[in-house]
């Protein structure tokens, strides 16, 4: 009976549902791409282009023929009268490394230490971690960069390492506490039976069952350093061979006589190295390796 | 290999008032299998890993061999555990799992391979040795959690209710396997479970254990003959003894109808107490007439387990006086439901404690 009722009610609610979401859904899927994709299309379609041709006919977004010899003068170096972007992706290039080396460092160790060690007013301390950001950048840049001019660290990539990895550990212990208190207890109590002391734990059993963690906040710190600009520009901008891409983009930018090739060839660049890393790291952003470990 | 000691060790948790393992004094021989047993909460997993360091001691000490280790890390104990989920590296192979303790010891590769390979064989794990915990089925993983234990030849084995995660079947073979393999080791081993049937059966010696006091320790044997006080009595066996408090009389105790006559040096210990417990196991009442006293017992309900049948019931004990009862019975002449039948009750078979102290006054 109910069978034949629902068959003869074409429209009811399920059937609704289905249709509409159906065709929403690629609706939606459809505005995002497009929001999303269309301007990093446009921005490479530029970049390939010739300076002539982009101003002839700014919208062509298929061109006749691509042109690489914008990437060539932005690559080369100043004294050969090209932009020196070699230089500025090299700086950020170490720094963020840096940045990323010394913040898991530091960040490994906190957070085993606030997610496994009873201590007083460890509740309180990782309440703080997060406090750090509740506070603009610009509110701490000011004093910062005062501080740092007065014992002599502005304009070297040091002064800005230390910036970055003060701003990204708190959020990296934040972002593998919560790993770490997911791996049982038990292991790291079998391994302290097993004879490791509490660094080998970390070593053997912690790190290597928090290895997508430890990548994505890797990533995560990679990301920030690498487009990081205020401090840059407070710190470095005196000093073109200490530019980074994001200070150096900007700067040239802010100059009338770079022709919008240059810019997009520039952004490009900017945006290439953090995509193909994530796209190097992603197959190791797997979830569930510590399934296994105890009765499933 | 060594004996273990424990002298008067506490553990208070913090935040609670009443202490999770309370003065415990226990002493293991060199080899032996001590098992400790009791409901949850009664403080035998506490007590295994104080001794596996794992948890601190607040007073009292523990020694290994003639080594005082109630403040040492778990690390410098020599002792290979057993966890009740296997704990098991999920990112190492089988291999690594079992020999990770000689890796950390410091073993050089060959060595520790050999170790590791006969570890296998004895646990039948050759084949296993490349897989990745998550590939292994339950009784697998215990095994290489075992291996793990045995590749260390430690000092002592700690086992914390290692076969509670396996299925019925699996549990009864593990469980022979494992004693069996604890008995050609020849390694101290002390052995948590809240299952008594595995207790009765691994332990050279019982300890039970309830409400972090450790009630008696035992052979299995004098354990079920001669249970220390009440909670046993009622912990060790299945279906439990009858625990019925009857009055005392003059030559002995009154039982309904009858008076179970008692020996006069129990009658001395019942010290003018005017009520004892009685305890009557299933198996010491008989539904044929014999000599001794009996009971009249309305049937409730009859289990039939194919070999045995157990009849639950209730008896009257006077006037308006009722108790449980339940009777180890011959299946193939089993009452029906709702049935009257008379108990007889083998008056040499009885304990008697304490109605005050729970203590056993019989000896």
């Amino acid at each position: 009976m109910a069978q034949t009722h629902q068959s003869r009610c074409r429209w009811n609610r399920d059937a609704v549902e289905t249709r509409v979401f159906g065709v929403l859904r690629w609706l939606v899927i459809a505005v995002l791409v497009l929001v999303t994709a269309f301007p990093l299309y446009y921005m490479v379609m530029l970049s390939l282009r010739s300076l002539d041709q982009v101003v002839l006919r700014p919208g062509v977004l298929w061109p006749a023929e691509f042109d690489v010899s914008t990437y060539v003068s932005v690559l080369t170096s100043v004294a050969d009268g090209g932009q020196g972007f070699l230089v500025f992706l090299r700086n950020s290039f170490v720094i963020a490394v840096l940045t990323v080396a010394a913040t898991l460092l530091a960040a490994i160790p906190g957070a085993y230490a606030i997610s496994r060690l009873r201590f007083a007013g460890r509740r309180q301390v990782s309440a703080l971690f997060l406090a750090v950001y509740l506070f603009p950048a610009i509110l701490l840049a000011v004093p910062l960069f005062v501080f740092f001019a007065r014992i002599g660290l502005r304009g070297s990539l040091v002064g800005l390492l230390i910036v970055y990895v003060a701003q990204t550990v708190p959020i990296s212990i934040y972002m593998l506490r919560n790993y770490f208190e997911t791996v049982p207890v038990s292991l790291e109590e079998s391994a302290a039976i097993d004879g490791c002391s509490r660094f080998q734990i970390i070593r053997w059993i912690s790190m290597p069952l928090a290895l997508p963690a430890l990548m994505s906040t890797a990533l995560y710190v990679f990301m920030i350093a690498w487009n990081e600009f205020l401090f840059a520009l407070l710190f470095l901008a005196e000093d073109r061979d200490r530019w980074t891409v994001s200070l150096g983009l900007s700067q040239l930018a802010g100059s009338i006589e770079i022709p919008t090739t240059v810019l997009m060839a520039g952004s490009v660049l900017l945006t290439l190295p953090i995509i193909g890393i994530f796209f190097l790291a992603e197959r190791m952003l797997v979830e569930g390796l510590t399934s296994g470990a105890e009765k499933g | 290999m060594s004996t273990v000691s424990y002298d008067g060790v506490s553990r208070t948790y913090p935040g609670n008032d009443r202490p999770a393992v309370d003065r415990l004094d226990l002493q293991i021989d060199d080899g032996e299998c001590v098992v400790l047993v009791g409901p949850s909460g009664c403080g035998k997993s506490t007590s295994l890993r104080m001794l596996a360091g794992l948890e601190d001691v607040d007073a009292g000490t523990i020694t290994i061999g003639d080594r005082d280790v109630t403040h040492l890390a778990p690390k410098d104990r020599d002792i290979a555990m057993v966890f009740q989920n296997y704990a098991l590296y999920p990112h190492m192979s089988v291999a690594d799992n079992i020999g990770f303790a000689l890796k950390v010891a410091g073993v050089g590769k060959a060595e520790r391979m050999r170790r590791v390979r006969e570890a296998a064989t004895m646990l039948d794990l050759q084949e296993l040795l490349d897989r990745k915990p998550r590939a292994l089925s339950g009784g697998q993983r215990q095994r290489v959690a075992m291996g793990r234990a045995i590749v260390r030849e430690p000092q002592v084995f700690l086992m914390d209710e290692p076969l509670s995660n396996l299925d019925a079947k699996l549990r009864v073979s593990t469980r022979s396997q494992i004693a069996a393999l604890q008995r050609r080791l020849g390694i101290t081993t002390i052995y948590v479970t809240h299952d008594q049937v595995e207790a009765m059966t691994m332990g050279d010696r019982v300890a039970v254990l309830n409400g972090g006091v450790l009630q008696q320790v035992d052979i299995p044997r004098q354990l079920y003959d001669k249970p220390a006080n009440v909670f046993v009595a009622g912990f060790v066996g299945s279906p439990a003894m009858n625990l019925i408090r009857v009055p005392v009389v003059p030559d002995g105790v009154r039982l309904g109808d009858h008076v179970v006559p008692l020996d006069r040096a129990t009658f001395a210990r019942i010290d003018h107490n005017p009520e004892v417990i009685l305890g009557i196991r299933p198996e010491s009442c008989r539904t044929t007439p014999q000599d001794g006293p009996e009971l009249h017992v309305r049937v409730e309900l009859v289990e039939e387990l194919g070999a045995d049948a157990y009849l639950y019931g209730t008896a009257a004990l006077g006037s308006d006086r009722h108790t449980d009862i339940v009777a180890r019975i011959d299946p193939r002449c089993a009452p029906v439901t709702n049935a009257m039948v008379r108990l007889t009750v083998d008056s040499t078979q009885v304990h008697v404690f304490s109605a005050s102290s729970g203590q056993r006054l019989s000896s």
